[in-house]
């Protein structure tokens, strides 16, 4: 009995001693495929993992750049500040309705062109190359051309006021939500090729027989599209979405480049969470709650993205 | 649905309204163009009129208020070693990843996407607090160095080289060469595509960027073309428009040749990273 046993114990360890030396053979063996790997493993060491931790440590300081011996302990304050603060949540408010806006108009202007552009036989591959121009164009250059056309007194004024759909020069920029809808749409602009080319390559791996069966039982173009070619683009549509709301609720650039200050404006009316990070950073040297905040925009990120999985799985099934 | 017929009417309507998207997108364009040949006056009184006379005092303009050869200089050189750098070091980890079974390496992979879900607005604070302790503030290594090598440009470079049959390496390790000379020798070769789309979208992003040089680089000899035209825009006065137009149209131009010549890859790189999900 006790032999046996002794024996399958045995048995056990010079299989894992065999399972370890094989390991550490395989490892001598491919060695370079760790040396090849490292400059990644290292670079996110230093820029990646220590600069989350140091964020997360940051949350409980008073912390400036300019004199970063001087922080104060502040425990949970940065936190109850953040979430108590009016100009935060302004700041959300902002990026939602720009968001809502800008994905809904983008996305479904991507999905129009793309399923025209399937439909043409000549010219789609130019038209593409068209829609793609302002992908490839920097915000800064993108938001003064924008700012400019929509300025009062700029042509799109003058045309709209010519049509009498507007009684006068329209001071957008000091409105409130105004910038957040305007910025929404220059984006949509910046965009929608995208997009279109993400759809597009979606249509163009969907079976053509579908179609011919479709069309064989009598479906119009509208039915073929809501049963066979929407359905089929699930995954491409929800690529997009969740790519757009991690990187859309991120959003400054565009409203620093088209003109407003780091406070968004006087009645922070451009003001969106980023921005409000970057203005008690860089401008009040917050940098403890600076790093609250964009840890906040982070966990309001991050929840967003899990209910969209949630949704996208039991829609699956 | 494909085979509609050439002329029938719902074949007429979708040409119109992709027209008439192609000249919405193109027209800010032109508008940029038309108005840098103009005179300041004239932009003012008729901003989309075709220019009376064609002149060229706001590229001259531009020149003499601005430093744009060393502007231009600065994005040269960042956008140029990023892509260098990025395209190099993103296609070692790529081949890594794709034709050396080293142990660990499908869970390293993994760990490496999840990390492109993290919000980057969680590394803008920290990162510079980082950078102020090394004295990076004010340097360029502050944006070239974290830019070395990217999870993005690793992924893409993966995707396209498993696709190359592993006996091409097999055999060449049985006939004693060594990875580096794989590397260099048999996938490089083999990759162009691939780093291409890379080496395109890398530049491409460094030099539209005016974030990091904003934080980074505060003296002017080091200001990007971005940065400049930032900074100029609030200091031209109205009769001077045409220079903003001159400098857009200068920051433009290279990106959109560069662009035309390469398209096709273009447009595929991004259709790519959506369908390899």
């Amino acid at each position: 009995m006790s032999a046996i046993a002794a024996e399958g114990q045995n048995s056990i360890a010079s299989a894992s001693t065999k399972r370890h030396t094989t390991l550490l053979h395989r490892m001598r063996r491919n060695w370079w495929g760790y040396v090849f790997v490292s400059p990644w493993v290292i670079l996110y060491i230093v820029f990646g993992i220590y600069p989350l931790i140091l964020s997360f440590f940051l949350t409980f300081f008073n912390y400036s750049f300019v004199n970063p011996e001087n922080r104060q302990f502040v425990g949970i304050g940065n936190w109850v500040r953040g979430i108590e603060d009016p100009l935060f949540w302004k700041a959300i408010f902002n990026i939602v309705l720009n968001q809502s806006v800008f994905i809904f108009l983008k996305n479904g202007l991507g999905l129009l062109i793309a399923s025209l552009l399937f439909n043409i036989k000549f010219g789609g591959r130019l038209l593409r190359t068209i829609y793609f121009l302002p992908v490839i164009t920097s915000t800064v250059v993108l938001m003064t051309i924008g700012d400019n056309l929509a300025s009062p007194g700029g042509p799109i004024q003058k045309y709209l006021i010519d049509l009498h759909l507007l009684d006068g020069p329209f001071f957008w920029k000091s409105e409130e939500t105004w910038p957040m809808i305007v910025i929404a749409l220059i984006n949509t602009w910046k965009w929608f090729g995208i997009s279109t080319v993400i759809l597009l390559a979606g249509m163009y791996s969907i079976d053509a027989r579908l179609y011919e069966a479709a069309a064989v039982d009598g479906a119009n173009g509208w039915q073929m599209f809501t049963y066979i070619t929407l359905p089929t683009l699930k995954p491409q549509l929800f690529f997009l979405l969740v790519v757009d709301v991690i990187n859309g609720l991120q959003m400054f650039g565009e409203v620093f480049s088209i003109g407003f200050n780091v406070y968004g404006g006087i009645n922070n009316q451009a003001l969106t969470p980023v921005l409000y990070l970057y203005a008690q950073a860089f401008d009040r040297s917050n940098v403890g709650f600076a790093s609250t905040l964009g840890l906040l925009l982070a966990y309001i990120i991050a929840a967003l993205t899990f209910l969209q999985f949630k949704f996208f799985r039991t829609n699956e099934n | 649905m494909r085979r509609a017929k050439a002329f029938s009417p719902t074949m007429i309507l979708s040409y119109a309204v992709l027209l008439l998207g192609a000249f919405f997108v193109i027209y800010p364009f032109f508008y940029m163009i038309n108005n840098s040949v103009k005179t300041g006056q004239e932009i003012m009184h008729s901003p989309t009129a075709l220019p009376e006379k064609i002149v060229f005092t706001g590229y001259t303009g531009v020149f003499d208020e601005l430093d744009v050869m060393l502007l231009f200089k600065n994005s040269v050189f960042l956008a140029g070693s990023i892509t260098i750098l990025n395209t190099i070091f993103s296609a070692l980890a790529a081949y890594a990843f794709a034709k050396i079974p080293f142990p660990g390496r499908d869970r390293i992979f993994g760990f490496m996407l999840l990390t492109m879900m993290i919000p980057g607005v969680l590394f803008l604070i920290p990162t510079y607090v980082l950078m102020y302790r090394i004295g990076w503030v004010g340097h360029f290594e502050a944006l070239i160095v974290p830019s070395i090598v990217s999870v993005f440009n690793i992924f893409l470079i993966r995707q396209f080289m498993s696709g190359i049959p592993d006996e091409l390496v097999e055999a060449a390790r049985i006939d004693g060469a060594g990875e580096m000379v794989i590397f260099t020798r048999i996938i490089l070769p083999l990759a162009r595509p691939a780093l291409a789309t890379v080496a395109i979208l890398t530049f491409m992003g460094s030099w539209n960027d005016f974030f990091g040089p904003l934080l980074y680089l505060n003296r002017p000899e080091q200001w990007t073309l971005q940065l400049g035209l930032l900074q100029f825009r609030g200091t031209v006065p109205g009769e001077n428009a045409q220079q903003i137009w001159a400098l857009t149209t200068i920051i433009t131009v290279p990106i959109v040749v560069v662009y035309f010549f390469i398209q096709e890859q273009f447009v595929k790189a991004f259709a790519n990273v959506s369908l390899s999900k």
